[in-house]
């Protein structure tokens, strides 16, 4: 459908406009300016901010830069998790552009992951392709697939090709039409408010009725918290890809195009704000 | 309506309800977040890059500004000279560089106009040569045109020729059925005159037999009677009547000979041929009688056709017939019947005369097919083969010259022939048909259709003499001494 296809393209050439200012404790020669960049909400953070590395390390010292890590507001930023997973668990209902700070120093060990380097993003990547394929195919789809492909995969999202990724992601996204859809719905959900990191079960596609399960099917058994009784007021906002899809939305489309390239359905559960 | 289009139509009617607010709330999301910040943001980005360049600069210049002591300036000062100096040197350098580079390029520039001369040279003769293609083309285009032409005609000739052939064939099939319905048609009609002919042939045999022939008992035979000479010669000349009065009415197979007169003579002698008979007889002068033969003393089927020349031989008991049948049989007198000794074929038609040469060993003949034919006895094909005549040859006859014989044909000449050379030595017009010829020491004589009896000298090639007849000259002979003639014409005379 071609409506389908412009769903799958604004949702990978969905942006975030983000200010990246410099931790005002780091050590440097002179004033450093902030840096504004439009960040891809389906990319992750060390793939996409070179130049702001680059930026300030004109002001800095050598000797002075470690590595480079984010916080927002007091909260380290996990590189691990999709841009806009993190935007909209930590920064949605606040006023854009979206400021980050930006530390060169005393990496916060405990909360975060070292990234040295992208092949390390790269394995992350594939590993959440290959989990979100077990929970489809039993793995099978992305078995059959060849290193090239898999490259092919990582390829499209670090330079933001949007047709070569979909190319193959394409053949992760098939399932039998006897079935009705994938084996589980390889989805998270985030909540901002938690200790927790976030919730990943086993859930079909498809009751054992045969009713397709929608969205309000999937947060009444992971996290009924965030439905709203009748007469109650709204306590949770559930976000994906900033959006806040209808309840009755079936989970296998969602599934198919609002997943994120590791194939993940990332669904964020934040209170509405109280202004 | 029923119940399950409803909700299907319900379920579509959701899922695009869903599916709009998802594309809607997405456009809202990217117009909020995205294409508001898009331009600032870049425009920020080249802002910053702005300041940045301003800033390198302003940074450097007060560095390079910075006070410097004069000592360091009088270093420079030199250092300059020394470069001053080094360009000045270089410039020289560089000047003649420049000198010995033009000199190049002129050198240059007059081989360019050299070869440019050379070229157009070389524009004009390919302009000849492309003209001479032109014309050379248009030759060719001509003698194609021609050729073609050419073969056109070839073409056509060659359908003609292939018509012309097809017509040749169906013209050769027509002449041969023509051919074998004529064969068919003489085939019948000689039948029927064979028949007639046998017919009256019995019946003649019949009052032949019936007639009681008288014949006197032959004690008194040798003293009696006339004494002519002429009695025999008479009765083999009308036996010789009747053989061609058979021919002339298409001879039966029955070959018929009446020898009567036999008995007249020596009875040791009967069975011999008349000729022999009358050899001997001759000298003696003595003939008892003369009498018209009429019985025939030996009847024998000789030929599978018509007969057309009967000749006993001068001295031996031969005799020779030659038919329609194209062969010549030669037969063997004794007792008074006839033995088949040899047959000779090598005519192509049928035989008109028949004579043996006075040795008795050469046979002549003439033929149908325009031409005489000389055989010898122990050979069965033709020693010489006389051709010239442009119809049927109705007589042949030795001459009284050796190797020579005289021909008379329906092309009313007659010709003279040497043996040796197989060639014609003279040739008589003679302004009728020669029917028969019969030869004298001097002379040639000669029966026409026009009722004459013409006298030739071979020597002159002249007509000596010419005799009136009564009738068309069937038939001649000579008398023994030469100087009688006996001719038989179609008035029924003698």
């Amino acid at each position: 459908m071609a409506d389908d296809k412009d769903v799958l393209r604004d949702v990978w050439f969905g942006r975030i406009p983000t200010c990246f200012t410099l931790n005002p404790d780091e050590i440097t020669e002179r004033e450093a300016e902030p840096y504004y960049l439009l960040l891809p909400r389906v990319s992750y953070l060390p793939l996409v901010t070179d130049k702001v590395k680059k930026h300030f390390h004109k002001v800095m010292k050598a000797e002075d830069v470690e590595e480079m890590w984010f916080e927002y507001e007091g909260t380290p930023l996990k590189w691990h998790y999709p841009i806009g997973v993190l935007f909209d668990l930590h920064a949605s209902n606040t006023v854009l552009p979206w400021s980050i700070t930006v530390h060169f120093k005393s990496f916060p060990d405990r909360d975060l992951l070292h990234c040295p380097s992208n092949s390390i993003i790269e394995a992350h990547f594939m590993s959440s392709i290959k989990e979100a394929d077990a929970l489809k195919h039993k793995s099978q789809v992305v078995n059959d697939m060849q290193k090239k492909d898999h490259k092919q995969l990582w390829m499209g999202l670090q330079n933001d090709k949007f047709d070569q990724f979909w190319a193959m992601n394409r053949k992760l996204m098939e399932y039998p039409t006897e079935e009705g859809g994938f084996r589980y719905i390889p989805f998270r959900i985030y909540q901002a408010l938690s200790e927790r990191l976030f919730i990943q079960k086993l859930f079909r596609p498809v009751s054992p009725e045969g009713n397709t399960h929608t969205l309000g099917d999937l947060l009444k058994e992971m996290y009924p918290d965030a439905l709203t009784n009748d007469g109650e007021q709204k306590r949770y906002q559930v976000l994906i890809h900033g959006i806040e899809p209808l309840l009755e939305t079936p989970l296998q489309w969602l599934s198919e195009h609002l997943s994120h390239p590791d194939n993940f359905l990332h669904i964020c559960a934040i209170p509405v704000p109280t202004d | 309506m029923d119940p399950g289009g409803a909700s299907q139509r319900s379920g579509r009617s959701a899922e695009t309800r869903w599916r709009g607010h998802i594309v809607r709330q997405l456009k809202h999301r990217d117009r909020s977040q995205n294409a508001m910040f898009q331009d600032l943001i870049r425009f920020y980005t080249q802002l910053l890059e702005k300041t940045n360049l301003t800033k390198r600069l302003l940074s450097r210049r007060p560095s390079a500004g910075g006070g410097a002591s004069l000592s360091s300036l009088l270093q420079q000062n030199c250092q300059l000279k020394k470069t001053t100096g080094e360009l000045a040197y270089q410039v020289v350098e560089l000047q003649q560089q420049i000198r010995s580079k033009e000199c190049v390029v002129q050198e240059q520039q007059a081989r360019l106009q050299e070869e440019e001369s050379r070229l157009t040279g070389v524009f004009d003769t390919h302009r000849v040569l492309r003209e001479r293609v032109e014309q050379v083309e248009v030759e060719n285009r001509t003698l194609k045109t021609e050729y073609d032409e050419l073969l056109e005609r070839q073409r056509w000739a060659e359908s003609r020729l292939r018509e012309e052939k097809v017509q040749e064939e169906h013209l050769l099939e027509d002449m041969m059925y023509m051919k074998k319905q004529a064969a068919a048609l003489m085939n019948t009609r000689n039948e029927r005159r064979s028949r007639a002919r046998q017919a009256t042939l019995q019946k003649e045999l019949q009052t032949a037999a019936r007639s009681k022939v008288t014949i006197d008992s032959p004690s008194s035979a040798p003293t009696s009677r006339s004494t002519s000479p002429k009695d025999g010669h008479q009765d083999e000349s009308s036996r010789r009547t009747r053989g061609r009065l058979f021919r002339s009415a298409s001879s039966p197979r029955n070959l018929g000979f009446f020898f009567p007169s036999l008995h007249l003579f020596d009875r040791k002698r009967r069975g011999h041929s008349v000729c022999l008979q009358e050899d001997q007889l001759f000298p003696v002068g003595v003939c008892l009688s003369a009498r018209v033969p009429a019985r025939a003393l030996h009847v024998l089927e000789a030929h599978e056709e018509g007969i057309n020349a009967v000749r006993f031989s001068f001295g031996s008991d031969l005799l020779a017939t030659g038919g329609t049948d194209r062969v010549i049989k030669v037969w063997e007198v004794r007792a008074g019947s006839l033995t088949h000794r040899t047959t000779l074929d090598g005519s192509t038609e049928g035989i008109t005369c028949v004579e043996f040469d006075p040795t008795g060993w050469k046979i002549l003949a003439a033929s149908y097919d325009r031409s005489a034919l000389l055989w010898q006895l122990d050979a069965s094909v033709p020693k010489v083969t006389l051709t010239g005549h442009s119809r049927k040859v109705t007589a042949a006859r030795f001459t009284c010259v050796p190797h020579q014989v005289v021909t008379g044909s329906q092309d009313r000449t007659v010709r003279l022939w040497d043996l040796h050379r197989a060639a014609c030595v003279q040739q008589v017009e003679a302004g009728s048909y020669c029917t028969d010829l019969v030869c004298s020491e001097s002379s040639i004589i000669s029966g026409h259709f026009d009722s004459k009896i013409r006298v030739w000298d071979p020597r002159a090639v002249s007509c000596v003499q010419e005799l009136p007849a009564q009738g068309r000259v069937t038939s001649l002979d000579l008398s023994s001494d030469r100087r009688q003639l006996l001719s038989c014409c179609r008035d029924d005379c003698l």
